[in-house]
């Protein structure tokens, strides 16, 4: 390996500028499935986007810019987009990218069995115009709608059609499932489910490449204590997570670079609002406390965010103090300031609520989901256990977590949220708005937190494109959150990735890989 | 004869069906994997809709019944996280495990033998006793930990093998192997290790109890008396008596290197039937899960099976028909 390493810079050396390189990387999971419109998981949407390319794709900062679509202007006063196509795209087989295929895949990804439908719903059509022109009709005006379609990869229609994967099939898979057919940089050249897929540069990718890959494999790596020791002895060039005890370790070994910043993902405690009576521990069957804004807001002061970060997190997170993290579009700069640790203040809420004894009452919390999960519970346990409330702590794995949260089995439960549009009014629209499953709002507000305010703005923000006044709104949700303790933010997670000295990446908040930002010396 | 066959054909059968009972009943507590395949985005529609797809809102009892009836044409149905049939999964992940299984029984035999032998004719001999001492570590660490051991050692330490993986496999019809590549079998070697251990230290034990027990033996004596060579009474005489309770010891752990590559395989990310198991219960993969569980368990009773019809063979009192006296 050695040989054939120095072998391959000698030659780089001597013929060209720029150097050829194989690259190996390792992740937890598998892609699970090569369909862009089949899964729409981080793992699955972050590994095909060296694949396939949307209309638009997100740069470094995570700003939108254009990929497929050269430009894109609002129709009239909002009802639709028009995006203008690039000239000159091909798919990997070759085959020209045309206006035909933006309809197709819109056809395809927002079919009932496709898990990308919901990117769709404020869609009302799709116009071709002409081979380089899209109009995107949406039912109501949409500023964001843009933004929102970053991950909305184009499929040719020719190659799906003729094998036979006009439609993703999820439940038993189809031609799509293992093999691609993208505009992107790479292509998949070998794909073994579970073991290794391989990617190599599409010689014919329209934009210029700026990494130096020749050849890239993925592999996945389950167990993290491998992963690191691949790592290590260099068998592989990149690891996605590290695990967070590890990171200062890697940190001080030859040879590694930890990459750190933070994810786009928002740590919360969320409650039962509409419960009456509490659920689990020895007060089960009373009136539920959590119906009361001011023992939530003792919750929020009696945590101490900064102690869990330090010792749990390593210091690697920053705290949040509201849905979306800083990075995100809409953050409520005016609402920055979170609670600060003050359990004197929480019992005297308490005591004014009616609860100056305390309670008890149950926290579900996953193992296996967020970074440390179950640690970040057993210490929020502690820390409540201090100003009288007793939490009895139920920790399970994510496959159980989250069919007894739809049971409304918990009186308190951890969640994490990543907006997938990178903007404040995604979790507006699944954590905030009073559960609606007829309009497919609230359908992850476990808690049925309802605020009359928050569903009338909603609408609002969703179709104002004053980019002020949307603004001003979400600051206004943003303040009522707060002010009512709907979920009581933490902290946003970190992102942790290791890498060999000789490479040189870049780390995106949504944790997705990009390879073509690769550069191994 | 013939009832004595029938009658344990139709025992283990009985035990297949009741281990399919109880793994379908235990995977309604595994979890939900309807999450797992839909994204954070997914409606209460999107759920009822996947659920009543897959036939997860019948009752265990039902979905057990459909699995049998589909199992029995050779359909163990659609991997909920790969989308592809769970057979054609099965057989592509079998020949890692069974070639992994091979050579480290091979390792465990071969080593575990050799080793019960030394130890039991230098009983005294200071090599002999470090060996014991050192043997216990194969019986009292976990796999786990005796595999990371070993990665840091000869992987990240030493950089001589691989810390993970197969390395390049040559295909042969639907086999695959990673015995006739160079990669492949310097891959090989610390898997195999980690996983025969645990056998190579309790063969090496029971080998040389056996050994120690039939050194006493008078035959040995006359042997030795006899003026035959150490060597020949040693490995022709005594070693052949000390095999037949390793023989059984050893057919039986067969099963278990299989069933227990698991977690071997997990460390070093072996791409067996074991990680996909592991794989399968994460996701909450039902075809997945219940199929290994069914492959491993016919393997148990087939093994079991078959050393029951030997001691039959073997064995005339069994041939009674239970109505002599035993």
């Amino acid at each position: 390996m050695r040989h054939m390493l120095s072998a391959a810079v000698l030659a780089a050396v001597c013929a060209a500028p720029v150097a050829a390189e194989e690259f190996k990387w390792a992740g937890t999971t598998d892609p699970q499935t090569m369909d862009p419109h089949a899964v729409n998981s981080a793992p699955v949407l972050g590994f095909l986007n060296n694949v396939y390319e949307g209309l638009v794709r997100r740069g470094k900062d995570m700003s939108i810019e254009p990929a497929l679509a050269t430009s894109w202007e609002p129709i009239g006063d909002g009802e639709g987009w028009r995006f203008h196509l690039r000239e000159g795209v091909t798919f990997h087989d070759g085959s020209t990218f045309d206006a035909e295929d933006v309809l197709f895949s819109y056809e395809r990804a927002s079919n009932e069995v496709s898990d990308t439908r919901s990117w769709f719903a404020p869609v009302s059509e799709v116009k071709v115009v002409d081979s380089k022109t899209v109009d995107i009709m949406t039912s109501a005006p949409n500023p964001i709608f843009p933004d929102s379609i970053a991950n909305w990869m184009i499929v040719d229609k020719g190659w799906a059609e003729a094998n036979n994967a006009a439609l993703p099939d999820k439940e038993n898979g189809n031609y799509a499932t293992l093999n691609a057919n993208g505009t992107g940089a790479f292509m998949v050249t070998e794909r073994e489910p579970d073991l290794r897929t391989q990617l190599k540069p599409f010689d014919g990718w329209w934009d210029e490449a700026t990494h130096n890959i020749t050849v890239a494999e993925f592999t996945p790596i389950q167990n993290s204590a491998t992963a690191v020791a691949a790592l290590l002895s260099g068998e592989v060039d990149m690891i996605n997570p590290v695990p967070i005890q590890d990171a200062e370790r890697l940190q001080g070994q030859d040879g590694v670079q930890v990459i750190q910043g933070i994810e786009a993902r928002v740590i919360m405690l969320g409650f039962a609002q509409e419960a009456d009576v509490l659920k689990y521990g020895a007060d089960a069957g009373k009136p539920n406390p959590f119906q009361d804004a001011r023992v939530r807001e003792a919750v929020s002061k009696a945590v101490n965010v900064d102690a869990i970060l330090k010792t749990i997190m390593r210091g690697n997170a920053e705290p949040a103090s509201q849905l979306v993290s800083p990075a995100m579009r809409g953050y409520s700069a005016a609402n920055m300031d979170r609670p600060t640790y003050d359990p004197e203040g929480a019992k005297a809420l308490l005591a004014e609520a009616g609860y100056a004894d305390g309670f008890a009452f149950g926290l579900k919390c996953p193992n296996n989901r967020y970074l440390n999960d179950e640690a970040v519970c057993q210490a929020v346990t502690a820390m409540l256990a201090k100003v009288g409330i007793n939490a009895e702590l139920d920790a399970m794995p994510v496959s159980n977590y989250w069919p007894e949260l739809r049971a409304d089995n918990f009186d308190m439960y951890l969640l994490g949220w990543s907006p997938g549009t990178f903007d404040a009014e995604h979790p507006i629209r699944f954590l905030a708005h009073t559960p609606n499953s007829e309009k497919k709002l609230g359908s992850w507000n476990f808690g049925g937190y309802s605020n009359a305010k928050i569903d009338e703005m909603l609408p609002m923000i969703q179709s104002e494109i004053d980019d002020g006044k949307r603004q001003m709104m979400l600051d206004e949700s943003a303040a009522i959150l707060q002010a009512e303790t709907a979920y009581v933010p933490m902290y946003v997670q970190p992102l942790v990735w290791g890498a060999r000295d000789n490479v040189s990446l870049t780390q995106r908040p949504d944790n997705f890989f990009i390879l073509r930002w690769v550069n191994v010396q | 004869m013939l009832t004595y066959v029938l009658k344990r054909v139709l025992q283990s059968a009985l035990v297949l069906l009741v281990v399919g009972l109880v793994a379908f009943s235990m995977f309604q507590f595994v979890g939900d994997p309807i999450d797992n395949m839909l994204g954070q985005e997914r409606t209460d529609a999107d759920i009822a809709r996947l659920r009543t797809e897959l036939g997860l809102d019948q009752p265990f009892p039902v979905q057990y019944y459909k699995f049998l009836e589909n199992a029995v044409q050779g359909d163990f149905g659609v991997s909920y996280r790969q989308g592809r049939p769970v057979a054609e999964i099965l057989v592509e992940r079998a020949p890692a495990t069974l070639e992994l299984a091979a050579v480290s029984g091979f390792l465990a035999i071969s080593i575990g033998i050799g080793l019960g032998v030394f130890t039991a004719i230098r009983k005294d001999g200071f090599l002999a006793n470090a060996i014991m001492s050192i043997s216990l570590i194969g019986v009292s660490l976990p796999t786990f930990l005796i595999g990371i051991l070993l990665i840091y050692l000869f992987s990240v330490e030493l950089g001589w093998l691989p810390a993970f993986g197969r390395g390049d496999v040559v295909h042969i019809g639907w086999w695959s192997t990673g015995l006739l590549t160079a990669t492949g079998l310097k891959a090989i070697i610390l898997p195999a290790i980690t996983l025969g251990l645990y056998q190579m230290t309790l063969i090496m034990r029971l080998v040389r109890s056996e050994m120690l027990e039939v050194l006493r033996q008078d035959y040995v004596r006359f042997a030795r008396a006899r003026g035959l060579k150490d060597r020949t009474v040693n490995f022709r005489h005594a070693l052949k008596n000390t095999l037949v309770p390793v023989i059984t010891v050893t057919g039986l752990q067969l099963g278990s290197i299989i069933a227990f590559a698991i977690i071997t395989e997990t460390v070093f990310q072996w791409p067996g039937v074991g990680l996909l198991f592991i794989n399968a219960v994460q996701f909450v993969d039902i075809p997945v899960m219940a199929a290994y569980l069914m492959l491993i368990s016919v393997m148990f009773v087939g093994i079991n099976l078959i050393v029951d019809l030997l001691y039959f063979a073997i064995d005339p009192r069994l041939r009674t028909d239970g109505k002599g006296a035993h």
